[in-house]
């Protein structure tokens, strides 16, 4: 009895303390496991030798190369593939979605089409862009295009296929232009699943550029990191692929922001 | 104004027409715009590019022969058996942490770090660094698809399970529901749309991360074959496997939605 009594006023005291501590315990979470990963990986560093280096000599051989090694070169050549295909993705990925919701016919002659071109892992098709297409900038752009343009596509067909009947009927009323109808209804409505579907194509144009350089003549940052692998360096290698995390942690942030900016400004002025 | 508003939205805003029951223009047009699809690529092949170069004609007539030879199919035993192997193990142990992640506060911040920032890297970019540590050899390809099947399965769960409605728990509570009842009898079957959800991205994820493995570190497999088959200028035979493989792709992404509808009817898309 005292004992049941005893253990359920220590687990209250659990909770309350894990409820009344919340912010604290976060931060204290965050920190342990940062502070876990950077011990455990230094120490493993020490006892594996040359295939597994420690954090200290991956960040210094990262610094290395960002100051006038292979690095800088190459981020200009991925990020340059990379900005055009997200150019590409967004221009062509929603006007060709708002086409496909207005013109149902072509949207249900293509889908099927779409359906399987999207399911096909397309890095299986780059053999066939390249005996087509070649191995230059632009046969690059087309697969890392392919790998990325989906999430955009749908998104905005879907967005533009969902207007609500007595938005078009009102405007209709008000007897608004073609232009008044897309500047004033369609493309505020549809802004929102549009932004939903560049945010995945944000972190989809960035596997498509890696896949792009790692299989049409290495190029860029997945040529220096194939050429750490060919050298055996694991210092080199494990450098890059923390660099591209961090970049990819990064742009991923930065689509979550505008989205999030973007959300909020529809729900005010639903509101 | 309303005629171009009502081609904006699919709905009944359709007239009954013409067209006689079952062969509305909706369902000929697929298959016009595929016959067309396949002229234009037939003709400009022929006209334009040499003759190794894949036409769908070459393609069809490249099956039997194709199909017919025993390296297809071990190669599609050994790439196929590694993707669901490796999909299984990613699932078993992306639910286990998700649910865990799910219910726990403190874990879920102690790991969303890494979760999150691996979620967001390429996975492809692993590649070197896993064929570095355990060589040129078939576990690679393991061990990628693995990962690309834990991420998308992890997070998905932590998010079904962390957004259990209220009820569901009071409910529990009333009759003297244990943690674990909570977790894996209330939290998991809650969330079960969404693992679905994640192991669907799981296998599109890992198919393509196979496939790069194989390439990337000369590992036999159905991948490997397609760009094998492409340097041996046997165009039509890359793109038999190429067809194999997005029937597979297809096939496993049906599988999941008809899944999904079966084990959660009541969760829609």
């Amino acid at each position: 009895m005292r004992t049941a009594e005893r253990t359920d006023t220590f687990w209250r005291r659990v909770r309350r303390f894990r409820s009344a501590r919340a912010a604290w315990i976060r931060v204290a979470c965050y920190a342990s496991s940062i502070a876990l990963l950077l011990g455990v990986w230094q120490a493993l560093g020490h006892s594996f030798g040359v295939l597994f280096v420690p954090f200290t000599t991956t960040m210094s051989q990262l610094w290395e190369m960002l100051h006038g090694g292979p690095l800088v070169p190459a981020l200009g050549v991925s990020g340059k593939l990379y900005g055009v295909t997200l150019v590409i993705d967004i221009v062509v990925g929603v006007s060709l979605g708002l086409v496909l919701a207005r013109l149902k016919l072509i949207a249900a002659a293509l889908e099927p089409y779409i359906f399987v071109l999207y399911a096909t892992p397309t890095i299986s098709l780059v053999p066939f862009v390249s005996v087509m297409f070649g191995f230059e900038f632009w046969s690059r752009v087309l697969v890392a295009v392919v790998i990325s343009i989906f999430p955009i596509l749908l998104g905005t067909m879907e967005g533009a296929r969902s207007i609500p009947r007595q938005h078009l009927d009102v405007a209709a009323i008000f007897g608004s232009s073609e232009r008044q109808l897309w500047r004033d209804v369609i493309l505020p409505y549809v802004t929102p699943y549009a932004m939903t579907g560049i945010k995945q194509s944000i972190a989809l144009a960035m596997v498509g550029t890696l896949v792009a350089e790692f299989f049409l003549n290495p190029d860029g940052v997945a040529a220096v990191l194939l050429q750490g692998t060919t050298i055996i360096d694991s210092a080199w290698v494990l450098a890059v692929t923390v660099f591209v995390a961090a970049l990819a942690v990064a742009l991923v942030g930065v689509g979550e922001l505008i989205e999030r900016h973007l959300v909020r400004w529809r729900r005010t002025a639903v509101g | 104004m309303a005629a171009h508003g009502g081609r904006i939205v699919p709905s009944d805003s359709r007239r009954a027409g013409w067209w006689k029951r079952g062969l509305t223009p909706e369902r000929i047009a697929p298959v016009v715009a595929g016959v067309i699809l396949l002229a234009v690529w037939e003709l400009y092949v022929r006209t334009q590019l040499p003759d190794f170069v894949a036409t769908p004609i070459g393609i069809v007539l490249a099956i039997p022969a194709t199909v017919a030879s025993p390296s297809f199919w071990s190669d599609a035993a050994v790439s196929l058996g590694s993707i669901v192997q490796g999909v299984a193990i990613g699932t078993v142990a992306g639910i286990l942490i998700g649910v865990a992640m799910g219910r726990m506060r403190e874990l879920d911040w102690f790991l969303s770090t890494y979760i999150r920032a691996l979620y967001a890297l390429p996975l492809i970019a692993l590649v070197p660094i896993v064929i570095l540590w355990v060589g040129y050899q078939p576990a690679a390809r393991l061990i990628i698809v693995a990962i690309s099947a834990f991420l998308p399965v992890a997070v998905t769960t932590a998010d079904g399970t962390r957004a259990i409605p209220r009820e569901y728990l009071d409910v529990g509570q009333m009759f003297g529901a244990k943690a674990h009842h909570v977790w894996f009898g209330i939290a998991l079957p809650t969330a079960l749309p969404h693992i679905v959800t994640g192991i669907e991205l799981g296998f599109a994820r890992g198919i393509t991360n196979a496939i790069a493995v194989e390439v990337l570190a000369s590992v036999q497999g159905m991948g490997m074959s397609v760009f094998e088959k492409s340097g041996q200028l046997n165009e039509n035979a890359s793109l038999v496997y190429v067809l194999a493989l997005a029937i597979f792709a297809v096939g496993i992404r049906t599988l999941m939605i008809r899944s999904r509808q079966r084990l959660a009817p009541w969760y829609n898309t």
